[in-house]
């Protein structure tokens, strides 16, 4: 057998740590899973250190030593009472190996270390750890029951874990949900309803906020950052549509009738701009799926299992549905209204190219079996939909594969010594079994230009040195692959897993990072408390994921959830946290997330009523924006590039904007309703008292701080405000109005003989530099 | 004073302002490093008079997706490895031995013209034991030294974190993995002219001449985000807070700075990727606002027509290599420059059915620059492209005693040439290399 064969691209992957049970019922997600089952010292250690990272690899159904006399279950399939029940399992199953000897050495400690033949080899070194922990539980188990003492592990974390950590008031809270859902600042009814419900008033608030055309805006873009349907490669009429499926109707702009526009130029112009906006179109579909589900309160689930699509009228032209469509379009030539479609099967060029299917339609199976999705994540010959499989896992259930693959001892030589390395080679094996089987229910989409086809059979039938189609240890039925990816849909919706990778998804959304992993360095002086963090989080997890599941998966449900969550509204400490395990489990509280630069945007035209306008194309790449394709990670450190930018933002936007808002009747002013540039400091106690009213008022709209006027931080800006006006008057050749770009475009700009609205800007430049603005 | 006196040792200087006893103290509190005590690496050096850091700098050259070795630096000739060239067609230059492309190559740079210009100052090793066969893990191997973890820091990250925490765009990437654990923030500069757009925040379109605020009132507005912050430093965080807090305050106050660029900025822009991308890096080097880079090409996975693809990109890799080097002399700044060149894993030893190589986890890696003692081969591969093991001690092939020389010895003799090792940061990530197999004299 060639290498060909045997090195494929995904070869010698090895998972671990994120472990795929395999081949165990699958259950719906039914609710918090954080009880204690079994005594710490067990699942702290002896679970967490070596069975989690260690036996559970191969020790488990569908794993290489399944047919061992030690079978394990992975805790984290399950929840609530299964979950604790896989743990008790477990260790009943490390208690009755840790009693059983050969000779006068046990058996456990023999098998950990390479011994007794043991097919994972070493796992254990004697001088590790993980090694200590293992003895350390044959001689507690073995112990006589008066000696068999608790752990060390077992009194810890008396205190709660959020004990001391401040939490955000609720209408600061409200202010940063509705900034972070609907791109603007609360209303007056709203913080009311607060005010008076406090936290309770909340969810209700939110549920509003989350029916504005903002908050699906801003629904769009957060899932693009997942998903990254906008990062196609090359025009979406070529790479969305075939070749193959759609060649009469993919282009069809090209034959729109615009001849009622007599210049040729103006013509050809609108050509452009139709096909531009057909192509954003297309491009759109799988995010307005998502909107689709969320606005109307439709199970979330429906991402992998909806049996429609969405098409605009511009879409619809291109998949050649719009005849029969256009009726429910409000306006048949809006290019970004959409509805939900039915296709029929594909029909190629020629009948062999036509698609499978029973019922004469699409089998539609969510964003898994839509063209966008596939084509941004397109397979080769080489790669046998493996790309595929592993974006699947990483996105319907939030595992990936490949993120922390073990080093094998020797790879290469792995790679030559088995004939299918990923059929034989137990570490191969441990992951493509998983894999593979995902990577086969994409069988049928096997072309490799998007532009030609996306669907179609690969000739010689599907690979049969690679594990056949199926999902966890479940094959395909043949009756069931031409509907292969609904299958899979099916059975997403009702892995726990799925529940749990859509509250992550929210997480990350929400705070812009990705839940924690466990730690993996036990020696770690700081292991136990990383472990916490980690366990606290995923407490939090699970419970959303919970009643995320309870609610019909509802996705609103979620955003609720963690916006009322300690997590999302810890703030601050009530005293210094001194000691390192205390610093090291607080590690990732807290929100602090750099504003995208589309948030910057919005917070800018919440704030001022319009947005700067200069966060887009390479500004925007500077500050951190991804553009779906190469760059696909925001950057959300700052680094000293952003920082310029950040004071560009200040100075320009606070120059646009103070003047502007001192020139309109104080009535509809944003900034500065209660102050005139006439209000000199220092000249009365009255006149300072409203400079510092002023100053509380431009704190709450910039930042949102609620600053009492004797407050030291209205105290500072007061300071900066006098400070500039007392220097100002001090300088020679000041000139009384604003300077010429700061005034330029302002009708009617009033004068500045104080210096009071130069002073003015300057504070408004000074508060849209503070973290408070430019981090959610 | 004492945080200046450490500041002075490695002379990286701000300009006085009123933020700049506060900066310091913040640097410290973000875990930005600079009022840590520990003993800084004493091959950092920066110019006194303006605060720029003034090398080394270090570039980073990663062939993205898996380069063929058997036609640069490791050529075989044998065993049906290679179908462009025989062995006895392999040349060499000093030390080095090389496959011929000059007669295969498709533009840029032949491996014979390159040797012929850098070969007595490159070090090859040989044998490199990548130990995956995945581009993800087999990138974050190769870029952070630890497989199992998401939480490293790139070498590029953590040396840029190391030696120039005040410098604007401290650490550069364009592309390949670029995590930073938390300890600087990566910039990307897509294109050099927005920087330009950029270095003059201050002032309208960028006009020096007309600034925003008069003078008297902006370092009011500094002096008033210093006592800011003073303020919110005496207040309890939550370390998440207090560290992205300081480091907004950093990058504000560092992105002065980033007017030294407009001065390097070239008039015209080469076509080429990596030339691109190297004008960027190697105009913020000289500007001294930046301590590393990642420059990176891809499409190197060749599992269809290995060859071709390999006579395309390796050329253009050369290149993209040589224009760095050739600028960084024009630019002066060629004797603080330490490339490292590098791929997340090599290609099999036999074609496939579509004439195409597939992931092969034994490699090569290549170094050059200041400090390095070129012309000189270590470790090697075996006639089936087997890794040989290496002697840490004499880095001489060993089958019997040696090691599998992996990332990580890579990675610990890194940080160790350029002065981290001991650095807090460093420590906070080990690479759990044994003293015995750190490569000893590896550099020459």
């Amino acid at each position: 057998m060639a290498f060909a064969a045997r090195l494929v691209a995904v070869s010698v992957a090895v998972l671990i740590g994120v472990v795929l049970a395999f081949g165990e019922e699958i259950k719906t997600n039914n609710g918090p899973g954080c009880a204690a089952a079994v005594d710490r010292f067990f699942a702290e250690e002896v679970w967490t250190k070596v069975g989690a990272q260690e036996c559970l690899k191969c020790h488990k159904t569908g794993g290489d030593a399944e047919k061992s006399k030690f079978v394990l279950q992975d805790p984290q399939r399950s929840q609530g009472a299964d979950r604790d029940a896989a743990m008790r399992h477990n260790r009943a199953e490390f208690a009755r190996m840790a009693q059983v000897k050969e000779g006068e050495q046990f058996r456990i400690l023999l098998k950990a270390t390479g011994g007794l033949d043991h097919g994972g080899e070493e796992v254990l070194k004697a001088d590790s750890t993980t090694y200590r922990i293992l003895a350390d539980f044959v001689r507690r188990t073995n112990a006589p029951p008066a000696e068999r003492l608790p752990g060390a592990a077992d009194d810890k974390h008396a205190t709660p874990f959020f004990d001391g950590v401040v939490m955000l008031d609720d209408r600061r809270l409200l202010r940063r949900a509705t900034l972070s859902l609907a791109g603007r600042l609360p209303t007056e009814a709203e913080l009311s309803a607060v005010a008076v419900g406090g936290l309770n008033a909340l969810p209700k608030t939110l549920d509003d906020v989350m029916r504005e055309e903002a908050f699906y805006d801003r629904l769009r873009e957060a899932f693009n950052d997942i998903f990254l349907t906008l990062g196609i490669d090359g025009n979406a009429d070529a790479a969305v549509l075939s070749y193959e499926h759609f060649e009469k109707t993919r282009l069809w702009y090209q034959k729109y009738d615009l001849s009622h526009i007599a210049d040729k130029n103006e013509r050809q112009r609108t050509e452009w701009k139709i096909a531009g906006e057909y192509r954003k179109a297309l491009l759109g579909e799988p995010m307005k799926l998502i909107e689709h589900i969320v606005r109307n309160d439709r199970p979330f689930t429906e991402i992998v299992t909806a049996d429609y699509i969405m098409v605009s009228p511009y879409s619809a032209r291109g998949y050649g549905v719009f005849d029969e469509l256009k009726e429910q379009f409000k306006n048949s030539d809006a290019p970004f209204e959409y509805v939900p479609v039915k296709l029929k099967a594909l029909a190629g060029r020629n009948k062999q190219e036509n698609q499978d299917s029973e019922t004469g339609f699409y089998p539609h199976a969510g964003l898994l079996s839509q063209f966008q999705y596939l084509a941004r994540y397109p397979t080769t010959e080489t790669n046998r939909n493996r790309l595929r499989a592993r974006m699947y896992y990483q996105h319907f259930l939030g595992v990936d594969v490949l993120e922390l693959a073990a080093r094998v001892s020797d790879a290469a030589a792995v790679s030559a010594k088995y004939e299918v390395p990923t059929m034989q080679a137990s570490e191969c094996v441990v992951c493509h079994k998983t894999l593979d089987p995902v990577a086969g229910l994409f069988q049928d989409y096997w072309r490799f230009d998007a532009n030609f086809a996306i669907y179609g059979k690969r000739k010689e039938g599907w690979f049969t040195d690679m594990f056949g189609a199926g999902f966890e240890g479940d094959d395909l039925p043949t009756e069931e692959r031409w509907r292969s990816l609904q299958w899979l849909g099916e059975r997403t919706a009702r892995d726990p897993r799925f529940a749990v990778a859509m509250v992550e998804h929210v997480y990350y959304i929400l705070t812009g990072r990705k839940a924690l992993l466990p730690p993996k360095e036990i020696d770690d002086p700081l292991f136990a408390a990383k472990r916490r963090a980690y366990a606290e989080q995923r407490c939090q997890i699970e419970a959303i994921a919970g009643r995320f599941a309870q609610n019909e998966f509802n996705l609103k449900r979620v955003f609720q959830d963690w916006i009322v969550s300690d997590f999302y509204r810890a703030d601050g400490l009530a005293t210094v946290a001194k000691d390192s395990a205390r610093r090291a489990e607080l590690d990732d509280i807290g929100l602090a997330r750099m504003l995208s630069p589309e948030q910057v945007e919005r917070k800018v035209n919440a704030v001022f009523g319009t947005p700067w306008g200069k966060l887009h194309d390479q500004m925007a790449m500077l500050y951190g924006a991804i553009d779906s394709q190469e760059v696909t990670e925001r950057a959300f450190d700052p680094s000293g590039a952003m920082g310029a930018i950040q004071r560009m933002l200040a100075n320009e936007v606070a120059c646009r904007q103070t003047l502007r808002d001192f020139a309109r009747e104080p009535a509809e002013r944003l900034l500065f309703p209660h102050i005139e540039p006439s209000v000199v400091p220092a000249t009365s106690p009255e006149n300072d008292l409203a400079i510092r009213r002023a100053i509380a008022h431009l704190h709450e709209r910039i930042l949102g701080r609620h600053d009492a006027v004797d407050s030291l931080e209205v105290e500072r800006s007061f300071q900066l405000f006098a400070g500039i006006v007392s220097d100002a008057q001090m300088q020679k050749g000041i000139e009384r109005i604003e300077n010429y770009h700061c005034r330029h475009n302002v009708p009617d700009a009033p004068a500045d003989p104080h210096y009071t609205i130069r002073a003015w800007r300057g504070v408004v430049t000074y508060l849209l530099r503070r973290p408070e603005f430019l981090y959610e | 004073m004492a945080e200046d006196a450490r500041l002075g040792e490695i002379g990286l200087r701000l300009k006085e302002s009123p933020m700049r006893r506060n900066f310091l103290k913040l640097c410290g509190l973000a875990g930005l490093g600079l009022a840590m005590p520990f003993d800084w690496p004493i091959t950092a050096r920066a110019k006194d008079d303006d605060g720029a850091y003034g090398g080394p700098y270090y570039l980073v050259f990663n062939a993205s997706g898996g380069w063929d070795t058997t036609y640069l630096m490791d050529p075989k000739g044998i065993n049906e490895i290679n179908r462009l060239y025989q062995e006895g067609d392999i040349l060499t230059r000093g030390a080095h031995k090389f496959a011929p492309t000059a007669k295969h190559q498709q533009g840029g740079m032949s491996n014979e013209d390159f040797y012929a210009e850098f070969g007595d100052q490159l070090l090859v090793l040989n044998g490199l034991d990548y130990s995956v066969n995945n581009h993800s893990p087999g990138a974050r191997y190769m870029a952070t030294g630890k497989l199992d973890s998401l939480a490293y820091p790139t070498f590029a990250a953590l040396v840029a974190a190391c030696q120039g925490p005040t410098c604007p765009i401290s650490f550069l990437t364009f592309g390949n993995y670029s995590a930073t654990g938390n300890l600087v923030a990566m910039s990307r500069v897509p294109y050099l002219p927005s920087l330009q757009k950029i270095a003059n925040a201050d002032a309208v379109e960028g006009n020096a001449r007309s600034p925003f605020h008069d003078r008297f009132a902006l370092d009011r507005i500094e002096q008033a985000l210093a006592a800011e912050n003073d303020a919110r430093a005496q207040e309890p965080r939550l370390p998440r807070l207090e560290r992205a807090e300081n480091m907004l305050y950093a990058a504000q106050v560092n992105s002065k700075a980033l007017q030294r660029v407009t001065a390097y900025i070239p008039s015209s822009i080469p076509k080429e990727r990596l030339s691109q991308q190297a004008e960027i890096a190697l105009a913020s080097f000289k500007a001294g606002v930046c301590v590393s880079a990642n420059l990176t090409i891809g499409q190197f996975d060749s599992h269809a027509n290995n060859d071709v693809d390999q006579m395309k990109l390796i050329p253009e890799f050369l290149a993209g290599i040589a224009y760095v080097l050739r600028r960084a002399e024009e630019l002066k700044i060629r004797d603080q420059l330490v490339v490292i060149v590098q791929s997340e894993m090599g290609r099999t030893p036999t074609y496939n059915k579509g004439n195409g190589k597939d992931h092969w986890s034994i490699g090569s890696i290549m170094f050059l620059g200041r400090g390095i003692q070129g012309n000189r081969v270590i470790g090697a591969t075996d006639e089936k492209q087997f890794h040989i093991p290496v002697d840490p001690k004499t880095l001489a092939c060993d089958k019997e005693n040696g090691i599998r020389v992996r990332p990580e010895h890579i990675h610990a003799a890194l940080r160790e040439f350029a002065g981290i090792a001991n650095h807090p940061f460093s420590k906070r990530f080990p690479l759990g290399v044994l003293e015995k197999e750190n490569l000893q004299g590896l550099w020459g």
